[in-house]
């Protein structure tokens, strides 16, 4: 399954001891993006393409709609050392499957209140909307998501590992 | 009361509204499940104390029902079920896992008594046949607790209760709602295997999720853990979360449609869409 | 016909006992369900259990009896295979006599198919040579017991260790190996009570314990003296207890004044905060309970491991009440009963000695024919005198020495050295590829009988379905064999019967019947008909009247590491697998959660030995080598490694040795000098 190996690959960067000590003023996130291919990576070229700056923290993955994201992947990213998980999908009603994005809103609203039930911060997940022209609106996300993670500090699950 | 529901087992046999009854029943002291064809073995009927009637029996990955229905395509069978059984029948008719055609339901009420000890919501069938409605539990105590603490707290809670887990499996085998032939709590590639305790969160978490919306509340999963894991406490509340999110309560509308199968504006999503 | 039933039975897997409902569809097992109400399990069950009907139906089940003919099995009729065993055993009794019979009896079999085995062994074929392999897990526990006790059980019942103040687990890995007893303890750990796990690996159970006291193999006894010296200095025995209900107090005392905190440290490796913090939080407790297993018996002192745990009770008094105790936790479902059913090579059942003449005339009267004096051999020196060639035939019913014996090479030479060999199983078992006759025997949800669990409890197994194809009851086939040597003593109908018999001759079971065994099951001892039988032992006095201290002094286990062997080499079980892994490796769940054996090493040893996680390596000992992948893992402390013994394939009984304990000849099977190398050439 090759979605697995890449979030593991990507978010079991080497943490060396000295890493898992930094203060909070050293700690610096690190953020997975799911993104989906029609809408919200091709936001994520375009923020690219028009040189808007956002935070080197993030590592994105592109599926073809995030309907197909279980949220399995999101536990599994959070379990891994993922601080923050970021999702992006087209907005309700352009999604190029139809409804594939309903099926994620209600599935990511569930999985945030699991979270918050086990003790995990739900601020830690984020599900917005980004079209294939809002490269700026891309960018802006990111960066915003990034700066929040960062003042939560580190993902408490990290220690359970 | 158990005389009223052997009454009425006995005179459905009878009148050969169904083939066989099935229910508890009572063997020196012990209770269990039974398929009653006789009238007279209908003596040794009774009610108490409740197990999971729908549980899936694997290998086959079929509840009894199912596989009833599969081996005596002409079989009509009662079933005694409280509220909860009744519930869970629900859930299962929509997913294709019974036939509610051919099941008559002899529903029955629980005590007050018994209401409290499961810390049941809604302690009645909506088929009910014997007993009187009591109240059903709306505050429950641990519950309450775990609404209290703060995240660390909650997380500190938990990492010490999933840590004891010995990965018997015991919670999701009794539970009426699961009965995936391919169940992922099993599988490698999600959760390491072979390993005590079983990596937390994503072992726990994948259950939760998958029954998030389908849960009745009927603590079988809580009853069936070795070592006291408080697991209905999350039940209940994603149960209340799906009744705010999706007003969607599993096991009381036997045509409503589950959530997660809908758009937003509750167009069924069809399969193969 | 169609019916659908639960048929309410004893699960077969390990002594906890646990009760469920076999889930039976128009002749078919279709599920497992715990019984809610029984007093054990309590509606729950542990992975092994919940799937306990599934190596029932698998296609290897022996449908008909075979015969070996020049390597190749061959099935033929009962009649055939009946008749052939018949002639063989005849000639040779006649030819040499009885005494080069071996029979191994099953664990694994129910009380009545046990008594009747060893009444078939020293009735009809004339010897005393029979045994089970509690030789091989807790005979050290029989005879420790016995000597300070006067009664070799558990002294306590399950339930009650939730309201211990505080539990010693030393040697269990118990929520792997006794998964309900592990609840009550963890429960007792939420309600309060203190836990101290003393093991050397970091298991499990640890997560939840006080104190992990992380000894080194083989050095219990140090430990244990290490604790009681504490306890006296500070003060902290119970004089009371001490002066009324035991003797020989002063033998005890003299060799513990030899065991101070620095010593102990020295020998064993736990520190002396550590000792003196521990083991006055035991003495302490008002209601202090002793659970051990495997890590104390399992050596060539098993039986000082015992007595030490003995005299630490009775030390601090705590036996004859409820919530403590000395609680073995026994690891198959009937090796209690089987030991209670003589099964042993010295005892008839109820532990009555076959060299007391008053007893042994009590049973020629009852069996109606004369009895050998003299006690037979046990597991172990079975196999050592069939290599010798002065044990000729061997007859095993539900026992496979060829994984479960130490140095099985060496059991592999002595078994292929037999004139005959009989095997009675369920499954082609690799000791029954050996055999000359296979029998088919019936599994536990073929056939009506009893087991009794670790805590005394005697509980009824039901038949659920008919045996598969032609696979007879244990029962049945043994008295057939009996019959066909021209008995008239096994004339059974049915195994109610035997009980009704058993109970004739054995006091403890005297008041045992099916139909007061109907409702809950009864605790031994259960002398008459009245008797409610007896949840904790030793209440006002010991079995033998005064408990009995001894003074033990430490001794090191025979084989300790050197340069040439540089590892302690530990084996023990885990909780997918059980056993020889007849049924477990059987069973789609259990396989999927652990496929193969593994070898446990600690993460330095493993990079200085430049060994990958999961590599596949050579460990080696004097008696063989085994190939297994590596697990590095902080589990295991440094120079020791460990290797669960279920798998065939990399089975670490190759490596084990087999030195015994003197008096209990049990195999060390904890402590041996073993070698890890890279594989020369990988793949």
């Amino acid at each position: 399954m090759k979605l697995i190996l890449d979030v593991k690959q990507m978010s079991e960067m080497k943490e060396t001891s000295a890493n898992s000590k930094k203060s909070k003023d050293d700690f610096e996130p690190k953020i997975i993006a799911f993104t989906c291919n029609w809408c919200s990576y091709a936001g994520a070229d375009l923020a690219g393409v028009s040189r808007f700056q956002y935070p080197p923290n993030i590592r994105i993955i592109r599926l073809m709609c995030t309907g197909r994201l279980e949220p399995e992947i999101v536990v599994k990213a959070l379990s891994h050392g993922a601080d923050g998980v970021l999702i992006l999908g087209c907005h309700i009603g352009d999604c190029h499957y139809l409804t594939g994005n309903h099926r994620t809103k209600k599935r990511i609203a569930i999985l945030k209140r699991i979270l918050s039930y086990r003790g995990i911060d739900p601020r830690r997940v984020k599900l917005d909307w980004v079209s294939a022209a809002e490269g700026y609106r891309f960018a802006k996300i990111v960066t915003e998501f990034t700066n929040e993670i960062r003042r939560s500090g580190p993902n408490p699950l990290k220690e359970l590992a | 009361m158990i005389g009223k529901i052997r009454e009425l087992a006995k005179r459905w046999i009878a009148e050969g509204k169904t083939d066989a009854i099935f229910g508890l029943k009572e063997e020196n002291g012990h209770v269990a499940p039974n398929l009653f064809i006789k009238k007279s073995e209908l003596e040794r009927l009774v009610i108490s104390p409740n197990y999971s009637l729908c549980y899936t029996l694997r290998p086959k990955n079929s509840n009894i029902f199912s596989l009833l229905e599969r081996k005596y395509p002409n079989l009509k069978i009662g079933v005694v079920v409280r509220g909860c059984n009744e519930r869970a029948l629900f859930e299962l008719a929509k997913r294709d896992q019974v036939d509610l055609e051919r099941i008559e339901i002899l529903g029955i009420a629980c005590t007050k008594e018994e209401a409290l000890e499961c810390r049941c919501p809604k302690p009645y069938p909506q088929n009910l046949l014997v007993g009187e409605r009591v109240e059903g539990v709306t505050n429950d105590d641990n519950v309450e607790a775990l609404l209290k603490k703060t995240l660390p707290e909650r997380l500190a809670f938990w990492n010490h209760e999933f840590s004891k887990c010995i990965k018997c499996y015991g919670c999701r085998n009794v539970c009426p709602m699961c009965f995936c032939q391919d169940c992922r709590m099993e599988k490698e590639q999600w959760v390491k295997t072979g390993v005590l305790p079983p990596e937390d969160p994503i072992f726990h978490f994948i259950r939760f999720y998958h029954i998030s919306e389908r849960c009745i509340e009927c603590g079988e999963c809580e009853k069936a853990c070795p070592v006291d894991i408080p697991l209905l406490t999350i039940s209940k509340l994603l149960r209340r979360d799906i009744k705010e999110l999706f007003d969607y309560e599993a096991g009381l509308d036997v045509k409503q449609e589950s959530p997660l199968l809908t758009t937003l504006d509750e167009t069924l999503i069809k399969r193969g869409e | 016909m169609m019916y659908y039933k639960s048929v309410l039975t004893t699960c077969p897997y390990c002594g906890c006992g646990c009760n469920f409902y076999l889930q039976v569809l128009d002749g078919e097992l279709v599920g497992v369900l715990p019984c809610k109400s029984h007093v054990t399990n309590q509606g729950k069950l542990c992975i092994k259990g919940w799937n306990a009907h599934e190596y029932v139906f698998s296609k290897d089940r022996l449908t008909k009896p075979l015969i070996n003919q020049g390597g190749r099995f061959v099935e033929i009729s009962w009649e055939e295979a009946l008749n052939i065993v018949v002639k063989k055993f005849k000639d040779y009794i006649d030819n040499y006599g009885p005494e080069i019979f071996g029979v191994l009896s099953s664990a694994k079999c129910t009380n009545e198919e046990n008594f009747l085995l060893m009444k078939f062994t020293r009735a009809v074929l004339g010897t005393n040579n029979v045994d089970h392999c509690a030789r091989l897990c807790h005979a050290s526990t029989v005879v420790g017991l016995s000597q300070t006790f006067g009664s070799g059980a558990m002294t306590n019942s399950i339930g009650e260790l939730e309201k211990a103040n505080c539990i010693l687990v030393i040697g269990s890995n118990t929520t792997e190996q006794h998964p309900l007893v592990a609840r009550y303890i963890l429960r007792a750990v939420e309600k309060g009570a203190k836990l101290i796990v003393a093991d050397p690996r970091a298991i499990h159970l640890v997560k939840f314990a006080d104190y992990h006291i992380q000894q080194r193999p083989g050095t219990d006894v140090a430990l244990l003296n290490g604790f009681m010296n504490v306890i006296l200095n500070l003060g902290l025995e119970d004089r009371e207890f001490i002066s009324e209900r035991t003797e020989d107090f002063e033998e005890l005392k003299k060799v513990i004044e030899n065991y101070p905190p620095a010593y102990v440290e020295k020998i064993t490796g736990v520190s002396k905060d550590d000792l003196i913090d521990s083991a006055k939080t035991f003495a302490i407790a008002n209601l202090a309970s002793i659970v051990y297993s495997m890590g104390i018996t399992q050596h060539t002192t098993g039986v000082d491991n015992v007595t030490s745990c003995a005299n630490l009770a009775m030390l601090t008094g705590n036996v004859g009440k409820r919530s403590t105790g000395v609680n073995p936790l026994r690891g198959q479902v009937n090796v209690q009963g089987a030991c209670d059913m003589g099964a042993l090579p010295n005892v008839y059942s109820g532990y009555q000695n076959v060299t007391d003449e008053k007893i042994r005339i009590k049973f020629e009267k009852a069996w109606n024919v004369e009895l050998p004096s003299k006690p037979g051999l046990t597991v172990v020196e079975m196999i050592n005198e069939a290599k010798k060639g002065s044990i000729k035939i061997m007859y095993v019913m539900g026992e496979n020495p060829m994984l479960s014996n130490p140095d099985i090479n060496h059991v592999k030479e002595g078994l292929n050295n037999l004139e005959f060999l009989v095997v009675q199983d369920i499954f082609l078992t690799d000791t029954a590829k050996l055999a000359n006759v296979v029998l088919p025997a019936a599994s536990y949800a073929e056939k009506d009988g009893t087991f009794t669990a670790t805590d005394r409890l005697v509980q009824r197994i039901e038949k659920a379905i008919t045996p598969i194809g032609e696979s007879k009851p244990d029962w049945q086939i043994i008295c057939e064999l009996a019959r066909r040597m021209r008995s008239n003593q096994f004339e059974y109908t049915s195994p109610a019967e035997i009980m009704d018999e058993i109970a004739s001759v054995t006091p403890i079971y005297g008041g045992i019947t099916y139909k007061r065994l109907e409702k809950d099951g009864l605790r031994w001892p259960c002398i008459s008909k009245e008797h409610p039988g007896t949840l904790y032992l030793h209440k006002e006095k010991f079995t033998r009247g005064k408990g009995r201290f001894f003074g033990i002094d430490y001794k090191e286990p025979a084989e300790l590491p050197d340069e040439e062997y540089p590892f302690i080499l530990t084996t023990g079980r885990i909780m997918f697998h059980f056993h020889t892994g007849t049924m477990s490796r059987r069973t789609r769940l259990l396989n999927r959660e652990v496929q193969t054996g593994y070898v446990e090493i600690n993460p330095h040893d493993a990079e200085k030995l430049e060994i990958h996680d999961g590599e596949p390596v050579s460990v080696k000992s004097r008696r063989g080598e085994i190939k297994v992948k590596a697990l590095k893992t902080n589990r295991v402390p440094e120079k020791v490694i460990f290797i669960p013994f279920h798998f065939a394939e990399c089975a670490a009984n190759v490596l084990t040795n087999p030195a015994l304990d003197p008096v209990a000849k049990i195999p060390e099977y904890k402590v041996c000098a073993a070698r890890v190398e890279k594989l020369s050439d990988t793949i």
